[in-house]
């Protein structure tokens, strides 16, 4: 857990994100085509789907902004409250949920300290990295799925990650991806039959705030998360 | 028609679902290589519509054990693909020939009615080479 990872290739990841974003525009046509099947368009549907199109790009442009930022050395951190950032991610996150029928819980149970970062940069992260996961669980009808947000402390860490009982990426596979990322059109094979831009955005944006993307276990679940360092002096303000 | 589709993004697969529905087929949707081996079992299938591109084993690891069964030698094989045709112009014979897929289709190009129209020509197709 919490290896160092290399600094994500911004062209590999403007290849991935391509790549992904194939997908929603093709469930666009698609659903706006049913209607010449005598189906009823479901805007709803068109809606989440453009939505969640929208909020990878802007993520993405947000990682490129804050790595520009770090790099000049003007990136501001903030003291932030973990558990709000995941409140408001779950907020965020349950349209696009529901649309695939994935359950959302928050598991935000004990007390952790303020971190620094940079908070719409953390929910950015967290929110491309449940879109990832919900959009790559595997679920099909009649099986209800549960992501879980929540956090909590490990020996790196305060960790804020998503979790399921299914396990779809490893340390070692997500390594892989990484150097996979704009090679391959499947960088994650267990994950995700897409590139899974989304993951590697959040590491972009995580990097920038110079935190960890890590694959994470927690009560049993298998997850991805962001490692931060609880700031004592943060604790006073 | 029984028709399955293999398709591992969901949205997609209950848009390409309701459109062979209303085209009176009846269709059964595998999001993975190892469901679509189970819903075969199950669903005795007409044609099958396939993408490359899955999580976890590949269309191409399917196809391998899907005609490694007697009965399901001869069921078309439609592939439509987020992975472009030409890049699989190396392996086009051994997509065609040694697992027997009736027709190559790249998923962003391949509107609904197109998908109904090779999905139905697949099918007469294999039932004049059975006769």
């Amino acid at each position: 857990m919490a290896h160092s990872a290399r600094p994500v290739d911004s062209q590999q990841l403007l290849l991935g994100l391509a790549e992904q974003l194939k997908v929603p525009f093709i469930q666009i046509a698609r659903r706006a085509e049913l209607a010449q099947f005598g189906e009823a368009v479901d805007a709803q549907a068109i809606q989440a789907t453009a939505d969640s199109a929208l909020q990878l790009i802007d993520s993405y442009l947000l990682g490129v902004r804050l790595a520009e930022n770090a790099q000049q050395q003007t990136l501001l951190l903030e003291p932030v409250s973990v558990s709000s950032v995941l409140y408001d991610t779950a907020h965020e996150l349950s349209n696009v949920a529901a649309f695939y029928g994935v359950s959302l819980e928050l598991s935000i149970a004990g007390k952790y300290g303020p971190v620094l970062a940079h908070r719409q940069g953390l929910q950015a992260a967290l929110m491309s990295l449940g879109m990832s996961l919900i959009e790559a669980l595997p679920n099909m009808q009649d099986t209800q799925v549960t992501l879980q947000l929540g956090a909590h402390k490990s020996r790196y860490g305060i960790v804020a990650g998503l979790y399921s009982e299914h396990q779809m990426l490893t340390e070692r596979s997500l390594r892989q991806g990484r150097s996979l990322l704009g090679k391959s059109r499947q960088p994650m094979v267990g994950l995700t039959h897409s590139s899974g831009a989304g993951v590697f955005v959040a590491e972009s944006i995580l990097q920038a705030m110079k935190l960890k993307l890590t694959t994470t276990k927690h009560n049993r679940l298998h997850g991805l998360g962001a490692v931060m360092q609880a700031n004592n002096q943060l604790q006073l303000v | 028609m029984n028709i399955i589709i293999i398709e591992p993004d969901k949205v997609l697969a209950r848009t390409y679902e309701q459109a062979l529905q209303s085209a009176g087929h009846t269709v059964t949707v595998a999001v993975s290589a190892q469901t679509a081996i189970f819903a075969a079992d199950d669903c005795k299938p007409d044609v099958v519509v396939a993408e490359l591109q899955l999580a976890g084993h590949s269309g191409i690891e399917f196809l391998y054990e899907f005609r490694s069964y007697d009965d399901w030698t001869m069921v078309p094989v439609v592939i439509v693909s987020n992975v472009p045709a030409g890049e699989f112009s190396g392996s086009w014979e051994l997509l065609r020939k040694q697992l027997g897929i009736h027709s190559y289709h790249y998923k962003p190009l391949t509107s609904l009615r197109t998908l109904l129209r090779v999905v139905n020509a697949a099918h007469e197709k294999a039932l004049t080479t059975h006769v």
